[in-house]
Order: C-alpha cells, then structure tokens, then sequence
C-alpha cells in the first residue's frame, strides 16, 4: 500500500512535471499525420524520462512498478493537464508488453522490451476481412520452409483494421499454420518486423476524417521460426493474453482519463451559459456518477486480477461500461456544443479528446466495436458468467 | 472486529433468498436479536460500532429479500440520537432503541408551520411502520426533534402504498408543543445533522436497491433457462440474452461505486448522493426488465415480479429522487470543474 501522504507527493511531483514538459498546443501539432507522429514520439520520450509512461509494466523497467494507486494519480493528472493520449505508443506498451511479459521466451523479451521504451512501436494484426469478432475464423497463411538454408515461415493473405499500421516497426501477428481440426488449433503467433519485404500498408479512411486503422497485404514475406511466440498451432492461447490486456489494464487509464476530462463538458455548460439549466445539470450529474461507477469497476477489476480471483466475463463488464460512459459523454458534448460541433473542424489525430465534440463522439465507437464488439461481450457475460445456453452451434444457408 | 462475509453469511442465514418479505414483527425481533439495531452505535455506548461497510453489507442482504421491517429508518432514527448534543435523555433513548423500541427518521420531506405560540402544523411525510413507533425523528423548522407518537397533537396516517413490502405513515400534527427536552439539535445544528444522516441514507437505500436489483436478475435469469418456447429456453433467444447481460453490468458497474463509497472515509456527501441516484435508477431498470422477461406470469400477483418493481419505484423517491440528486451532484461538479 501506498500511503496517501505519498500519493500527494507523486501527484505534485507529477504536476510539476506537467507545468515544465506538457505539450502546450499540441492539437494544432497534430493536423498531419507526420505531425501527429512527431508530436507522439516526442511527449512518449519525455515520458519514459520522467518515468511516466509505462507505470503499468513490472519494477525491472524504468517507470515501472507503480502500485495502482500511483497508476490512477499519475493517468488522472495526465487526463487534468489535458495532455495527448499515448496513441501511437498504445499497442506497444500494453498489447505487445503484455504479450512478451507473459508468453515470450527471455530472448525475445531481452530483444523487444527495451526497445519499445526507446520508442519503437507496435500494431496488431489479427483481424481480416472475413474474421472479425469471429477471430479464429482467420486465415492469412503461414506455411512452414527452409530458405536460404533458414527456418521461416512464408506469409501470404491480408490483415485489416490495424491500429496506427501505418507507422509501427513491429506487428503482433496471428496467422493460420494449418487448416485441421478446431479453427482455434491451426493458429500460430508471429513478432513481424514491417520492414520485412512483401509487406505492404494501406491506410483506411474513417468517418471521422483521420486514418488511424490500415490494411496489411502480406505477399510470400518471409518470417524467422524464431519470431514465434509459444508453439506452432498454439497462437490463440497468447491471442487472449494480448486481448484481456485490451480488455483489462488499457480501462483503468482511459477511465481516469475520462474523469480527468469531465471539465471539458463542465467548460461547455459554462461557454453555453447552462449553468443554471437543471436538465442539463442532472445530465451532467447522471454522466459524473457513472464515470465514478466506471472507474471504480476499473479499481475493483484490478484489485481482483492482482490478488488471483478475476471471473470469466469480468472484463467484458469493465469494457461494456467504459465504453458506453464514453458514449455518453461524448454525446453530450456533441449535444452542449450545439451548432459549434456540426462544422467540420480541422482534424485531431489520434485522441479522444480532438477538441471537437463530433469527432470524438465518432471516435467513440472504436470501444463499442474494437476489441470485441459490446454484443461479443454481451455473449460472454450472458453465456459464461450468467450460464445461459448457448445458441444452436450450426447453421443451414 | 466482526469480518464482513460473516455479517453477509449471518444475514443470509437469518433472511433465506426463498422467502420474500418475510413477516414484518418476527422480522424485527431476528434484526434485533442479530444486533443490528445497534451496528453503527460505539461499543462505548454498548453499541457493535461496526462502520460504514457493514451496515451497507446488511442493508444490501435485506434489499435482497425485500425486507419488510424498517431497519433504514431505525437506524438513520438511532444515528440522530447518537450524533444530539441536544438531547436531555440521550443515554436512555440509546438504550431503549438499542433494546427494540423503534425511532425511524421520516424518509420524505416534512411540510409544517410554526405558530406564534410555537406549537408546529403540519405533516412529517415518509415515516415506515409508523403503528411500530414510539417516536418519530422528525426534522422541523426549530431543529431536529423527537417527536413521542402518543403525544397531544400527534396523529399517524396510514398511507398505503403500491409497494406490499412496507407501510407508510404521516405524522400529522395540529398544534403540536415540541418538547424542549426532546429536541435533537437546534435550527442551527440541523444542518450538521442533516449532512450527517444524508450520506448514511443514501447508502443504506443504495444498497437495498442493489440487493433488490441483484435479486430479481437472479430470478429472472433462472426463470429464462428454465421457460420454454419454440422449444427451447427463452435464454438461449440472444435478444433476451443480450438485456440480462445488460442488467446484470449495470449491476455490478453501480455495486463498484456503492462499495468504493461506503470504504472511503473521504467520499463526500455528493458523491454519495450520486450512488444513491446510480442505485435506484439501476433497480428501477433492473425490475421493469424483469417484468417484461417474464411475460404474462410477470404482471400478476402471485408472482414476485411486481413486489420488487414497485419497491423499486417507492426508492427511487426516497431521501431524494433521481432528479434531485442528480441535479444536485451535477452542480457541485460544475462548481468544483471551475
Ligand atoms: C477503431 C478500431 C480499431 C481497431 N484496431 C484493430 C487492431 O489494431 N488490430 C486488429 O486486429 N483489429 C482491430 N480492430 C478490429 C476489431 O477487432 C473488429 O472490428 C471487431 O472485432 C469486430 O469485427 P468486424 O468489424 O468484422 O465486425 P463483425 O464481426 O462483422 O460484426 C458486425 C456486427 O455484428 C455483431 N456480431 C458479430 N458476431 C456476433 C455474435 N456472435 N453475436 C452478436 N452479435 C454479433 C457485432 O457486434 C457487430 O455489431 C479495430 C476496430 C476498430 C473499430
């Protein structure tokens, strides 16, 4: 335990920080994609300095081994100082940390941990375009071969949907190795360097006018056996130490981020004059309770994956909360903003909080879609921890 | 120091889930067998002295069964005793409600006149079980007050309610002369007083909605897999899957909140209030569900569904309704947001 005395001492420690290092107009540095990019590795390497960016990863790690009392204080001040999101950086720190930390073998670990903290970054390449919630339905090839006298296997298909693709070094890859028994057997885990040839990126347009997702072709690229992670046909069993890290740790930030953020709607009542509007002021109250009750689950969560009595469907609770808290406030951004928030403003990359309500509110359906949709969590909080029957598993065209 | 899963087994032990609303008068005697009349009084003042947490833990398993003895208002009644620097026989009134006498503070908001002569007029709403009463704590214009039910001037109108699982009353007064030496605080202490039992009833309503709510999902969903159609159970239909799913997450989502609130010290009043308002608006989603997912059976009477529904629509009043909390709180944020 952390005691509070402490807290206050890390929060002002932080907020000092802030005061010296935040990236003061980095909205307007975020127009272009190149832009964006920069000013996301540059805050990401101030970070990791001060020893802010990766609270979350065990104490071997530079900035490391906070308890979570210390993780809430330094995310919610991050959140209050309205600095960017660490987008670019969101695969690597979590995902791909989670994925090496827990399943990698120590080589690989020793390879790519260090390199993330210096800023190499990450994207994750398991959807495709006939495998979306039905994951293990995947198919992107991977066929086993010895070339030029070294083990590799030989990749061919295409993923999509890839976070920030566009921009990563490194690729958390899942791959079909064989095509018999369960779906879920013939599925292996591959570390992918984009650089490798045969791999081409094309970014995707979103209706919020940015491309933060890309599709990746892959045409006979060559990968090293020993860029494997676990066994051959055993990649889904480390697909789902990869996804609860999406499910579980990513929440407690983005919730106190989202309390840190409330003052942005406070800011918009106050603009618009509602001050004195008791609607708007019960929906503001009803929208402060449920991002408390948000962040509070995220606690609970937590404490119980640390101490060992997580249940099945815990995180999809978490996420199913989060991500409507979000939408909701959002939304009544959108709807405070008024006519403000229908002319296109020029783009944000990469946050949730662009400055204009809109956009955010379209960014808002990446939690209800990404990372299992809400109706995937649905299913699993229905089926698994209310034990409901299942739907008849087959189906006649 | 009493651990909280053993208060939680006692409870469920002494209130079985198979028996809703058990028997008001047996009940009462059980709570105060138990000791819960006296969970939140100082052991210094031969009370349990359990906190915050316990008496939610409690409040949530008599939620659960949609208790029908008045243990809130007994409790928040014996809480304004405890915090009077006022009154005159304070360590007797503890020890008579400790012992079973019965005190509740009124739930809904009091409309009463003083007159020139300083006999008070009017009525004290929201006041449970009041036939049980020997006293009402009453909040009046002069102060927080007991208020003797077989004192000159002093009337309890029964007011049926939809809600079968408890009674409710008015104290009605007609001139009524407050007896000094029964005064709980003065005009000026009310406030003190109102800001302390605010938070305690916002609590203990929190967790009886949420062991009402938590209740009837596990009823419906039990009555999902068992109900067939289309030849087969109703919760294999992902439709109604999908809404048990939802119920079940606002559940837990507002249980999170409730429980952060009754560990932390420093929760404010607001913050509780905006529990309180989470709570009820759960239970009230939660229970119009239930009736839905029910069908036919749901809408009549033999069937529980409605007991927990109109509970439901009673708490959301209490101590504040939803609007008003949430009003409430959203205005402290903004002031706090400046
Ligand atoms: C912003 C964003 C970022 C993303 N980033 C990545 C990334 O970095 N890497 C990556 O690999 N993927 C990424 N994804 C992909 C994401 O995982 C998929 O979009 C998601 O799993 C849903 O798949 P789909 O889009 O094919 O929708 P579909 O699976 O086709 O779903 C369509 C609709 O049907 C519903 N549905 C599907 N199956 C069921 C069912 N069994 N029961 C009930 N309803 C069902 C869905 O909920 C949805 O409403 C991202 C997606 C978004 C939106």
């Amino acid at each position: 335990m952390t005691d509070n005395a402490d807290l206050e001492a890390l929060r002002s420690e932080v907020r000092s920080f802030l005061e010296a290092e935040k990236p003061h107009g980095w909205r307007d540095a975020s127009r272009t994609q190149e832009d964006f990019v920069n000013t996301q590795r540059d805050w990401f390497a101030k970070l990791v300095k001060a020893g802010y960016a990766i609270p979350h990863w065990p104490k071997e790690y530079p900035g490391g081994g906070r308890s979570l009392a210390e993780q809430k204080v330094i995310y919610e001040e991050l959140a209050k100082a309205d600095c960017p999101r660490l987008l670019l950086s969101f695969v690597s720190t979590y995902h791909a940390f989670a994925t090496l930390h827990e399943c990698a073998s120590e080589e690989q670990k020793a390879k790519y941990m260090p390199r993330i903290l210096e800023g190499e970054t990450w994207c994750q390449g398991f959807s495709e375009p006939g495998a979306g919630s039905d994951l293990a339905a995947l198919k992107c090839k991977a066929v086993r071969e010895v070339r030029d006298g070294k083990e590799v296997y030989v990749v061919n298909g295409q993923k999509v949907w890839s976070t920030m693709a566009q921009f990563a070094d490194m690729c958390l890859l899942l791959v079909r190795t064989s095509s018999e028994g369960v779906k879920q057997a013939g599925i292996t885990y591959l570390l992918m360097d984009m650089k490798t040839p045969g791999v081409s990126v094309s970014p995707i347009h979103q209706i919020q006018g940015d491309e933060e997702f890309a599709e990746i072709f892959f045409d006979n690229v060559e990968i090293p056996v020993e860029q494997r992670v676990g066994e051959e046909g055993e990649g889904w069993a480390v697909a789902q130490a990869t996804l609860a890290s999406e499910r579980g740790l990513t929440l407690m930030e983005l919730g106190y981020r989202m309390r840190g953020a409330l003052g942005r709607v406070a800011e918009l009542i106050r603009t618009h004059g509602h001050q004195e509007d008791r609607g708007i002021l019960r929906d503001f109250g009803a929208l402060v309770s449920e991002v408390d009750a948000v962040c509070a689950i995220a606690d609970q969560f937590l404490d119980n994956r640390i101490n060992g009595v997580e249940r099945i469907g815990d995180a999809s609770i978490v996420k199913n909360a989060y991500s409507r808290a979000l939408r909701a406030y959002s939304k009544l951004g959108v709807r405070l903003g008024g006519m403000d928030e229908q002319y296109i403003a020029p783009i944000t990359f990469g946050d949730l909080n662009t400055g204009n309500w809109m956009a955010d509110f379209m960014n808002s359906y990446a939690w209800t879609i990404a990372g299992g949709s809400e109706e995937v969590q649905r299913n699993i909080i229905a089926e698994r921890m209310l034990e409901m029957p299942r739907e008849p598993k087959s189906w006649v065209l | 120091m009493i651990e909280l899963n053993e208060l939680t087994a006692a409870a469920q032990k002494a209130f079985p889930a198979d028996n809703l609303s058990p028997a008001r008068d047996a009940s009462w005697e059980l709570v105060a067998e138990m000791g819960w009349l006296m969970i939140r009084l100082p052991e210094d003042d031969g009370g349990l002295g359990l906190d915050r947490e316990a008496s939610t833990a409690i409040h949530y398993e008599m939620g659960r069964v949609l208790a029908t003895t008045p243990l809130i208002p007994a409790q928040l009644g014996l809480q304004a005793v405890i915090e009077s620097q006022t009154l005159a026989d304070r360590a007797d009134w503890l020890e008579r409600l400790s012992a079973g006498e019965y005190a509740p503070l009124h739930m809904l908001p009091a409309k009463v006149d003083i007159a020139a002569d300083g006999t008070v007029s009017g009525t004290i709403g929201g006041v449970f079980d009041g036939d049980m009463a020997v006293a009402v704590v009453a909040k009046l214009p002069i102060g927080y007050a007991l208020i003797p039910t077989d004192a000159d001037g002093v009337e309890l109108v029964e007011r049926p309610i939809w809600d079968l699982s408890r009674r409710m009353f008015d104290l009605v007064l007609t001139g009524y002369k407050p007896d000094p030496a029964l005064m709980l605080s003065d005009a000026d202490g009310a406030t003190a007083m109102h800001d302390a039992l605010g938070p305690e009833a916002h609590l203990a309503l929190a967790a009886d909605c949420l062991g009402g709510a938590s209740a009837a999902l596990d009823m419906t969903v039990e009555y999902m897999k068992m109900r067939k159609q289309f030849e087969r159970p109703i919760a294999m239909f992902q439709a109604l899957k999908h809404r048990a799913a939802d119920m079940k997450t606002k559940i837990v989502v507002a249980e999170a909140l409730l429980w952060s609130r009754a560990r932390d010290e420093q929760a404010t009043r607001t913050q509780i209030a905006g529990a309180k308002a989470l709570a009820s608006d759960v239970f009230q989603f939660v229970t119009e569900e239930m009736i839905q997912l029910h069908g036919g059976i749901g809408l009549t009477e033999e069937h529980p569904c409605h007991l927990f529904m109109k509970r439901a629509m009673l708490n959301l009043q209490l101590c504040g309704s939803l609007d008003s909390l949430n009003e409430t709180v959203g205005r402290e944020a903004l002031a706090a947001m400046a």
